[in-house]
């Protein structure tokens, strides 16, 4: 019977000390003239991070802002053939009497952070729309949780270990929200969990595969057509320009990652300016014009940097799934064997990394709702959670297509 | 166009900020039994650090450095760059007739490869040609100034290494080269070759399978031929680079700024970045703890910081072709050495398109960094190739390379 732990951070002072001391040596590169964002994250930006992350910006402030505003805790699972790991999460109840149970599910690189500003939206109660008992939790190897110490923690551990953290807490059944890797965990989620225990799942990182002649001859054609009249649809064609344009020229990161993440991790763990630019280039180039405050990032990067396990830890995920292979990785947008019978939603954000046709994610999935935004990009729960909130609302309110989905907690006061 | 002769000195204060930073290190977890599967292990790391920090003196080996390469540098004006301030080691043989040599380096390497193959390649023998050896420091790497602007691509490298030959006095010459070293001597050999550039000789000739639509031919030849031991563990060892080992080029050739900061600020990740390639990429080389030191020191110290360097990915993905087609083979004579450990070993019947080769030879030891593993069997090609008997005798006129 694993045992909860409520959990405050509370970084020692000796590693803010050791931060400090390195942000005093740090030695810049030089830069190309009128380089901007071409070659990578701009020597202004960072400089200027750098600068405040030294002198201004207060830990301290924003990490009982943190604990103030989320409700955080620890508890062992045990994970098979991996040991006992102790997770960390946020855990926020709704004052909803049946509030639907949901499980918040990062990717990198993100955290539980992520989840702050569609926390208090998601757990309002209210006669007007379903609400929600939240738990976001850090996958291993990311936030506060212990990193796995062995090899091999693929897709199924971290799946494992959502779903037995949702069964601790009491949460038999329960629905799932996630974008990038948690758009692949919760997938696989729904595979092994649903429709016993996951009953819904959310995304708003839409994927999808190619579709093939002999299962859907009609998307099969329309993708064909495209190809040979792109100018007649440039919605589609836009979309795939900007997919190419991530995989040339903006997954760098993924292929190192997915082959040789510990030498990466030298660099991630030893310096902090190292680590700003490897994660701000994303926060940046992921987002839809979102306007970062300084402190919001050095918050975001401070939260990698203070890790339990530390930064070389999180990139861990991306080699294991990929099985150490870069040609493997690319083929996880689209689907391994999956059994499509539980309801799934989708929120399509323009500024997503990888814009695919909508008919590519029905392939093998039961859609019950598809939206598109005007706006917004890859960290769609941080840039929109209004829009987010909004859609996890219509899917699972009264009316909505998975309205009810939970057995007694359709996310309202009374039935 | 001056030339000025040039010692290695870096200041105290560059030694004492890697100090600092050394003493402030802090050490990412590992898997257990994680061996070399997920990057340079934390065992050879922690031990490096260790060295470097205590018992490891630059002072020394920038001494060493200084007495076996005669260094220079010189301004060397570049189309459309302006002038780069160019650091190079030239030695001449005592051979008046010696053969003027280019070496260039590629990465994660630089002018100090030259090393052990200079004292070979000057030596003075009846029974082999000597040459005149100068070694570019390319670029963003050693001692040289690193572009500025934009759209530094081969032909901006390429004139910069026949700039330097010229301003030498070395109006026509050979050159040698693996890794970028190999696709910028191409360059050099298209644009200067015949009238300059009179022959080229690669460790990295590095090829694809022929096409069918453009050279039917050798296509056919390739799909009919058998592959040898060496070619089967050849494509092995390709497939094993690409599928697990080009992450670096990823994003070396997307996003070099990003990395750069990374690698100007932390020692123990410019020391990993970099080590990971020196074993991974060699054939067992019995690597010594300080001569890893030096070669990862060359970088932190150098002139232009250790992200310059990367940005050469970046300009040549965006604006060169990594297998140029057969039309764009230069057409002067080219010797190639295959080594069993290089990261890329194509079947010979997929390099034949590559060049006009006159000369082929097969070694059953060495890999990427053939100059500094095995240097003898390096020296040992470039000799053949180019003395009495040769295929590429006398391809500089008057100058034969024997006494």
């Amino acid at each position: 019977m694993s045992v909860e732990s409520p959990f405050i951070i509370s970084i020692p002072q000796e590693s803010l000390s050791l931060l400090q001391q390195k942000l005093r040596l740090v030695t810049f590169p030089d830069e190309l003239d009128d380089a901007g964002w071409e070659y990578g994250a701009p020597l202004t930006d960072i400089r200027r991070l750098v600068t405040r992350w030294s002198n201004g910006y207060d830990w301290r402030y924003h990490e009982a802002q943190l604990n103030m505003e989320l409700p955080q805790f620890t508890r062992d699972i045990d994970v098979g053939g991996h040991g006992m790991l102790n997770v960390h999460y946020v855990h926020k109840k709704s004052d909803a009497e049946y509030a639907i149970p949901l499980l918040f599910v990062h990717g990198w690189p993100g955290s539980f952070f992520e989840a702050r500003k569609l926390v208090p939206l998601l757990t309002r109660g209210s006669p007007d729309h379903p609400s929600f008992h939240v738990v976001a939790i850090s996958l291993p190897g990311f936030g506060f949780s212990e990193a796995p110490r062995k090899k091999g923690f693929n897709l199924d551990q971290y799946a494992e270990v959502c779903n037995k953290l949702m069964l601790s807490l009491g949460y038999n059944e329960y629905v799932t929200q996630g974008g990038d890797w948690g758009f692949i965990i919760t997938r696989r989620m729904a595979h092994l969990y649903g429709p016993k225990y996951v009953k819904a799942w959310h995304t708003n990182f839409p994927g999808g595969t190619p579709p093939s002649l002999l299962t859907q001859p009609l998307s099969f054609l329309t993708v064909l057509f495209h190809f040979l009249f792109p100018s007649l649809n440039p919605q589609m064609q836009a979309g795939f320009d900007k997919t190419q344009k991530f995989i040339q020229s903006g997954s760098g990161y993924n292929a190192i990652q997915g082959t040789k993440p510990q030498t990466l991790g030298y660099s991630m763990a030893d310096s902090p300016v190292g680590l700003l630019a490897w994660i701000y280039e994303k926060l940046v180039g992921w987002t839809d014009g979102y306007a970062w405050d300084d402190d919001e990032v050095l918050t975001w990067i401070s939260i990698y940097w203070f890790s339990r396990a530390g930064p070389t830890a999180a990139a861990r995920i991306y080699y294991e799934v990929g099985g150490g292979n870069a040609l493997n990785l690319g083929k996880l947008m689209g689907t391994p064997e999956y059994t499509a019978s539980i309801p799934h939603g989708i929120s399509r954000f323009p500024g997503e990394v990888a814009i695919l046709p909508k008919s590519w994610a029905k392939s093998n999935r039961k859609i019950v709702f598809d939206r598109e935004h005007e706006r917004g990009g890859h960290f769609a729960a941080y840039e929109r959670p209004v829009d987010v909130c909004g859609d996890l609302r219509e899917m699972f309110g009264r009316g909505g297509p998975a309205f009810g989905v939970v057995k007694g907690r359709d996310g309202y006061n009374s039935e | 166009m001056a030339e000025s002769s040039f010692k290695i000195s870096v200041p105290d204060a560059k030694i004492d900020e890697l100090r600092q930073k050394l003493r402030l290190t802090r050490l990412p977890d590992e898997l257990e039994d994680a061996g070399w599967d997920y990057g340079a292990p934390l065992a050879d790391i922690r031990r490096l650090v260790d060295k470097w920090q205590n018992g490891y003196d630059w002072r020394v080996h920038e001494a060493q450095i200084n007495s076996e390469l005669p260094q220079f540098t010189r301004d060397i004006d570049v189309t459309g760059h302006g002038t780069l301030n160019i650091h190079y080691v030239h030695q001449k043989s005592a051979v008046p007739d010696a053969i003027p040599l280019l070496f260039v380096h590629g990465w994660p390497g630089n002018f100090l490869e030259v090393r052990k193959i200079l004292p070979l390649l000057v030596e003075s023998s009846p029974d082999h040609p000597s040459f005149h050896v100068v070694a570019l420091g390319l670029p963003g790497y050693g001692f040289s100034e690193a572009p500025k602007t934009k759209g530094f691509k081969l032909d901006q490298y390429a004139e910069v290494g026949q700039k330097l030959m010229l301003a030498l006095g070395y109006n026509e010459y050979v050159t040698q080269g693996g890794d970028l070293g190999f696709q910028i001597n191409r360059r050099i050999a298209r644009n200067y070759g015949g009238k300059h550039n009179k022959a080229w000789h690669t460790n990295f000739p590095i090829a694809q399978h022929p096409s069918l639509l453009s050279s039917p031919l050798a296509y056919l030849r390739a799909l009919l031929t058998p592959y040898t031991a060496f070619e089967k563990a050849g494509l092995e060892r390709t497939n094993w680079f690409e599928t697990t080992g080009r992450g670096y080029y990823a994003e070396h050739s997307t996003k070099p700024q990003t990395l750069g900061y990374s690698l100007a600020d932390s020692p123990v990740g410019l020391l990993a970045w970099i080590y990971e390639k020196l074993v991974a990429w060699t054939d067992a080389y019995a690597w010594d703890d300080d001569e890893v030191l030096t070669w990862i020191s060359s970088y932190y110290f150098s002139r232009a910081g250790p992200a310059a360097s990367l940005r050469i990915y970046y300009e040549v993905a965006k604006g060169d072709k990594r297998f140029p087609p057969p039309s764009e083979a230069p057409t002067i004579p080219a010797g190639f050495s295959y080594f069993p450990k290089e990261v890329i070993v194509a079947p010979r019947t997929w390099k034949k398109l590559l060049a006009n080769v006159v000369i082929e030879s097969e070694h059953e030891r060495g890999g990427h960094f053939a100059a500094h593993e095995v240097p003898e069997l390096l020296v040992g090609d470039v000799r053949k190739m180019f003395g009495k008997g040769g295929p590429a005798f006398g391809v500089v006129p008057g100058r034969t390379g024997y006494a």
